[in-house]
């Protein structure tokens, strides 16, 4: 089974929007689901992206693998304690991008390109978020504001750069509004 | 020429070696054919080193010269409760090496713990190339499951010295598991009573066909049958002392001769309700005499002496299923693990226990191997037929020291491997430009009484005052169990990281020395039995490729920087938590 073509693909898939994901999407999963449903679903997703069936892979897929087994055990440990799930429930509700994007803060080394887009650093990315969340509502100005001190904790940033001059010319601003 | 991956139980008394052959999981039998090889190492005067069983026969003649309950040391600082535990039951001398960790010395030369698993991991080695008939140079090591980092390492360094590529390094509950379920399509909640020479651990897993998932492992490495052993070996002592005046213990000779007496004896009440002790000899008096032990010993005496001991693990058990969310009628199975387990006061505490009586055809002594050995052909053959998924845990909290001597959690006990999980800190001094970042593993809150893994200096953060500045401490575990850390200042980007590679075990430098040195070469093979060797005759036992004759001796080990010992005092305050552990 290793490196069959439609598995690699499925890895590939899941390994490049794992930022993306939250738990529930990573296990294919409910809101709701029952703490033996969260289980299945991790014996399932562990059957297809298990680093032990992906050993004799290339380098790539090798790392993929690695990478979402990481986060499966991550999502299945505070899946699977009713405590830890609430409080990650609760998260989710109030903020689902921001808890999106922190997932996984220990991964910082793998996960560049989607933190160059969201910024390589705690307060340029907060400040990204804000930018995004006043744009969303409509508040150009506070965006611009907001982006302004994101670029200043990380200068040279070439998505922030961008959005700021969309703003600035009054263009959509695809580094905001995208997902 | 073929390749075979071997699965290998390297225990604290005996090890054992088996692979998968024609899908078939077997264990392979050593010259005498026995299924298991003992964990001793006897080193002779010319400077070869005997395994296996002739070499614990050596116990008696030749105690300085002959390592046993190795791996009761193995990835342990020298200043360690067990260190010194060792040093009061063990005849071999045992010192402080570079970085605090542990020496045996042997004659003028030191060898380290890893350097004497080696020995015995190539002689296992061995035994599968003779019994196979090919090279054998890739292999699946078990480990205690309760095994911390150092230990791991240690381990892992040991199968590099003796010539193997690990594949992996296996928790030994969860090798037994596999054994155990492997192909039957099972769906059961287990428990896994593993008591080995030297270590308890006790695992609950969930099997769903082809998935073990461990939910839940705890352990007590400071308790096997080696202490049921020295419960015996003390009432001897005492008796003797009683009788005759004269203390045993002081004379390394006769210790040996109540050891083998000892350890005879609990195996004999595996299988009888009572058993006689004879030690013609034990000593002389003054007059030179000899003076002897004879006593009988029943189940009902043996019992009272390690009761205690035996409670001690049910302890460790309810632990182990509250982790779990389990309770013991919750369980479809129990699997013992390990020689004592064969016990019958063991097995009627665990039946009780469990309120069930526990599995009694599999063989507590092999079961371990032959799961190393299934996990080690599924590794190394690419779409081998019926791949199973071992989904473990690490067994101990991974802790950051912080102000204040306390340990802050970052990734909390029995968490599913391999993960990554990071949390932030803070400095706690003013202008503060570096942090020193300790890393334990353990359950305690105070950073002293978990196992210091090791430490690391990280600058390159924006200075600013206390408290202001973020670090982030990342970990990761592999599937081995093994540890990697980072430390990252998410405003500058500046970052470092390390595998911890320990203090208690070889530094990358020594370990190049020896892997040139291969001091494991010097292992030499027994022609047939040798006095005191239990096994019937050999009848076709080749020497193996691994059986080199008496190689060079190695250069001694190079000197390495010793670290202020101030590194091990009390954790600085350095760093502080900030806001609780993600996500």
């Amino acid at each position: 089974m290793t490196g069959a073509p439609q598995r690699a693909g499925e890895l590939r898939a899941v390994a490049s929007m794992l930022d993306q994901l939250d738990y529930y999407e990573l296990l294919e999963l409910e809101r709701g689901a029952s703490g033996e449903a969260v289980r299945r679903a991790y014996h399932r997703a562990s059957r297809r992206f298990h680093p032990d069936a992906w050993r004799q892979a290339p380098d790539e897929l090798r790392v993929a693998s690695a990478r979402v087994a990481a986060r499966l055990s991550e999502a299945y440990a505070v899946l699977r304690d009713p405590g830890r799930r609430a409080a990650y429930d609760r998260q989710l509700e109030r903020d689902p991008r921001a808890l999106r994007l922190g997932i996984g803060q220990a991964g910082a080394a793998a996960r560049s390109a989607s933190a160059e887009r969201s910024g390589r650093t705690g307060r340029g990315r907060r400040f990204f978020e804000a930018a995004r969340r006043d744009l969303r509502r409509g508040d150009r100005a506070a965006a611009l504001r907001n982006l302004q001190m994101a670029l200043a904790f990380e200068p040279g940033n070439p998505h922030f750069e961008g959005a700021l001059a969309a703003l600035r010319e009054g263009r959509e601003v695809p580094e905001l509004e995208r997902d | 020429m073929e390749r075979v991956a071997v699965g290998i139980d390297l225990g604290t008394s005996n090890s054992c070696v088996a692979a998968v052959r024609d899908g078939e999981v077997e264990v392979l039998p050593n010259a005498y054919g026995e299924a298991t090889t003992a964990s001793v190492v006897h080193f002779h005067l010319d400077g070869t080193v005997t395994v296996g069983n002739a070499a614990r026969a050596a116990m008696i003649h030749d105690p300085l010269h002959t390592v046993a309950s190795s791996k009761r040391l193995i990835g342990r600082y020298s200043f360690s409760e067990e260190v010194r535990k060792a040093r009061a039951i063990c005849s071999y001398p045992i010192v402080e090496g570079p970085n605090h960790s542990v020496r045996v010395r042997i004659r003028d030369e030191l060898f380290s713990l890893p350097e004497i698993a080696a020995m015995i991991l190539r002689e296992m080695k061995a035994v599968a190339e003779s019994r196979l008939g090919c090279e054998v140079d890739q292999a699946v090591i078990t480990v205690p499951a309760f095994f911390n980092d150092n230990q791991r390492q240690a381990t892992a360094d040991a199968g590099r010295i003796a010539g193997l590529e690990v594949l992996r390094l296996l928790n030994e509950p969860t090798a037994a598991a596999l054994a155990y379920g492997y192909g039957r399509g099972l769906r059961q909640k287990v428990a896994v009573y593993d008591l080995g020479g030297g270590t308890f651990d006790i695992s609950v897993l969930e099997i769903g066909d082809d998935v073990f998932e461990v939910l839940a492992t705890c352990g007590d490495t400071f308790l096997g049958g080696d202490d049921f052993d020295d419960r015996l070996i003390d009432l001897l002592a005492e008796e003797f002392l009683e009788r005759e005046g004269e203390n045993l213990r002081r004379d390394p000779f006769a210790l040996e001769k109540l050891k083998v007496a000892a350890e005879s004896a609990k195996k004999a009440l595996s299988v009888e309700e009572q058993t006689e002790i004879r030690i013609p000899d034990v000593s002389r008096d003054a007059e030179g005499r000899p003076r002897s032990i004879e006593r009988t010993l029943t189940q009902g005496e043996f019992s009272g002496l390690v009761m205690d001991l035996i409670q001690r693990t049910f302890k460790v058990c309810d632990e182990a299923l509250a982790q779990a969310g389990l309770v013991p009628r919750d369980l479809d199975g129990v699997i013992l693990v390990g020689g004592p387990t064969r016990l019958p006061v063991i097995r009627q505490a665990v039946a009780d226990y469990f309120q069930q009586r526990p599995h009694t055809e599999i063989d507590p002594d092999r079961v371990v191997a032959m799961g190393a050995a299934l996990h080690a052909a599924s590794l190394a053959a690419p779409g081998f037929e019926g791949e199973a998924y071992l989904l473990d845990v690490t067994p101990l909290s991974l802790k950051i020291g912080v102000a204040g001597g306390l340990a802050e959690t970052v990734i909390e006990r029995n968490t599913p491997v391999p993960i990554e999980q990071s949390r932030f800190f803070t400095t706690f001094r003013d202008g503060q430009e570096t942090a020193r970042i300790r890393v334990y593993q353990g359950e305690s809150r105070r950073a002293e009484e978990n196992e210091l893994l090791g430490e690391f200096e990280f600058s390159g953060f924006r200075q600013a005052r206390r408290g202001e500045v973020r670090i982030e401490v990342g970990f990761r575990i592999d599937s081995d169990g093994m540890v990697e850390v980072t430390a990252r200042d998410p405003d500058t980007g500046a970052s470092t990281g390390t595998k911890i590679t320990l203090s208690s075990g070889l530094s990358e430098e020594e370990l190049e020395e020896i892997l040139r040195a291969s001091p494991a070469e010097r292992v030499r093979r027994e022609e047939g039995p040798v006095a005191g060797g239990s096994g019937p005759t050999p009848s076709d036992t080749p020497d193996g490729p691994g059986a080199a004759p008496s190689a060079p001796k190695p250069p001694p080990l190079p000197a390495v920087d010793e670290p202020d010992r101030s590194a091990f005092g009390p954790p600085g305050a350095e760093l502080a938590p900030d806001g609780d552990p993600t996500p």
